[in-house]
């Protein structure tokens, strides 16, 4: 049985890739995090997986930007240690745009490192009422962000809020995956069990849904382990959370409508329907009701994260060979589940 | 199909509605204690809470009225309407007979709820269609599993957690509809949910007939 060898393979690499690579440079966090035009100032930044000690021969760079166009270069950056980076700027006496206080964006970047960017990491206030905005574009316009470096090699974003839970996308995102492909297998034995009522397949469907609602249990409770480093609580009513308990919970009431027949022919073939007329209304309950309501959940309501743009090419030679090696560990588990059922079928005298 | 069935099959069913009339006597007698209940748990409910309300009243009251659908007759008689009438044509009836049974008692908890605990409506017409909506699909869904669980020993039990899971996205929906037509949030596409709510219930009429001939023989 090659996918059965494949699936133990793909998982191995994905435990060992997945949990060993190192995430790319990135900053944590900067102080001070609020600055006044016009002032010199020392900025400090706390790096995280940085090496701003060993810069070789070029220097680091440090800007703020303001946006695309707009941007301070560092006058200079010194080293502390790997982790923490001094950053000296000569703001500008003004805003480019006519506002009063602006978050900046930091971006270091390192020869070898790699650019790091640390999203409205600080925010400026223009206190002087005299200086009029939009006036001396000059500064802000003299070192314009560009030459950055891009780290090469093995290695996952960066991602603040995020950071090393980045890796449960390897393990809670297939999990969805290798749900549906289960789901629909015992679907479709459901449907070969109502047109040709073999004993064998309503065993399939049970077990592909057996093994389906494991994985179920395993998606949320990943789930649930990266809501409590990312939302702060392991359960918050997010309405992906509640569709993923209520579709779970259609798949306990078939087992239980399975075991309440006496007759166990007219407890499978009503199990079957039931099962079909579940699965239909699963769709609409997992992908259109989560997109009518505000949700935590990355994806659907467009809120950062993890759309296919933070998927980057490192992630996803982890990320597509971690959905075949779970769902192919689901079918081998449905797989036993059923073959363990046939036998106590031929003992009972059954089958 | 013959569809010349249906007409009497229909009435067969009103008149052992009209025979009896235990049926929707203790139904609406059902409503009427539960808005008290209800009326005197949560005294002057805000319009959030009105709403959340009305709707667990009409999704009980209707799993109530529904799922003695199937088993009030004997299995002699289900016998003899097999011999008689093809399965579809059967189920066509009894949605079709739980439809206007719903939408009767979905109105009269209205009528007694607006009554009892104040009317916080803004939009009548929208709130109506969402009530029509909802009585449909509640009628379809509940006739399906009652059918399912008629055939076994502990229907009652078997009713409510083989339909809630099922029902749940309609409810969502339904709830959020109603909210819109109470004015507690603005939403001008509500027509993408009136679709939404309009295609659960297509698509679990079509699944319902196409299944029910396997669940009704035996």
């Amino acid at each position: 049985m090659w996918w059965k060898s494949l699936s133990v393979v793909l998982i191995l690499y994905v435990l060992i890739a997945g949990l060993l690579v190192p995430l790319k440079s990135g900053i944590e966090r900067v102080a001070p995090d609020a600055l006044r035009c016009g002032e010199t100032v020392t900025l400090r930044l706390y790096g995280y997986n940085t090496f701003f000690a060993k810069n070789g021969d070029q220097a680091m760079r440090v800007w703020l930007t303001f946006d695309d166009q707009h941007a301070v270069l560092a006058e200079s950056a010194q080293a502390i240690n790997d982790t923490i980076l001094e950053a000296r700027f000569r703001l500008p006496d003004c805003l480019p745009k006519e506002k009063t206080s602006a978050y900046l964006n930091v971006i270091a970047d390192h020869p070898e490192a790699g650019a790091s960017i640390l999203p409205a990491g600080v925010e400026i206030r223009l206190d002087s009422a005299g200086v009029e905005n939009g006036r001396a574009d000059s500064l802000w316009q003299m070192h314009p962000v560009e030459n950055l470096h891009v780290q090469t090699g093995f290695s996952y974003p960066y991602q603040n809020v995020i950071y090393e839970t980045i890796r449960n996308t390897y393990f809670h995102v297939p999990m969805w995956f290798a749900l549906m492909f289960l789901f629909t297998s015992s679907v479709w034995f459901s449907l070969k069990y109502l047109r040709d009522a073999k004993p064998e397949y309503d065993r399939k469907a049970a077990a592909y849904a057996e093994s389906g609602l494991l994985f179920g249990l395993l998606g949320l409770v990943t789930g649930m382990i990266w809501a409590n480093y990312t939302w702060g609580q392991p359960w918050s009513n997010d309405i992906k959370q509640l569709m993923t308990a209520v579709a779970l919970l259609i798949y306990l009431a078939y087992f239980i409508l399975r075991r309440s027949f006496d007759d166990p022919q007219k407890g499978a073939r009503l199990a079957a329907a039931y099962n079909i007329f579940a699965f239909a209304s699963l769709i609409p309950l997992l992908y259109i009701v989560p997109r009518m309501f505000a949700s935590l959940h990355p994806g659907a309501t467009g809120n950062p994260a993890f759309g296919s743009q933070d998927l980057d090419n490192t992630m996803r030679a982890v990320f597509y060979p971690a959905i075949i090696g779970w769902t192919l560990l689901g079918y081998w588990v449905a797989e036993l589940r059923f073959r363990i059922q046939r036998l106590e079928d031929k003992k009972m005298g059954l089958d | 199909m013959n569809w010349k069935i249906l007409p009497f099959l229909l009435r067969k069913e009103f008149l052992l509605e009209f025979r009896q009339r235990y049926a929707i006597s203790g139904i609406v007698l059902y409503v009427c204690s539960m808005v008290f209940v209800v009326y005197i748990a949560a005294l002057r409910a805000t319009p959030p809470v009105w709403n959340v309300l009305f709707w667990l009243i009409v999704l009980f009251a209707s799993i109530n009225g529904v799922v003695k659908s199937f088993v009030q007759e004997s299995g002699n008689r289900q016998l003899y309407y097999y011999q008689l009438a093809e399965p579809v044509a059967l189920l066509v009836a009894k949605i079709i007979y739980n439809t206007v049974l719903l939408l009767v008692l979905s109105a009269l908890a209205f009528l007694i709820y607006g009554l009892v605990a104040g009317n916080p409506v803004k939009d009548l017409p929208l709130f109506l269609l969402v009530l029509f909506l909802g009585s449909c699909g509640f009628s379809i869904a509940f006739t399906f599993i009652a059918s399912i669980a008629a055939k076994a020993n502990n229907s009652a039990t078997l009713m409510a957690i083989l339909s809630f899971p099922v029902i749940f996205p309609m409810l969502l929906t339904l709830i959020r509809l109603s909210s819109i037509a109470l004015r507690l949030m603005q939403d001008t596409a509500y027509m993408r949910d009136i679709l939404n709510l309009l295609a659960i219930d297509i698509i679990l009429v079509t699944l319902t007939i196409v299944l029910f001939p396997y669940i009704w023989k035996d």
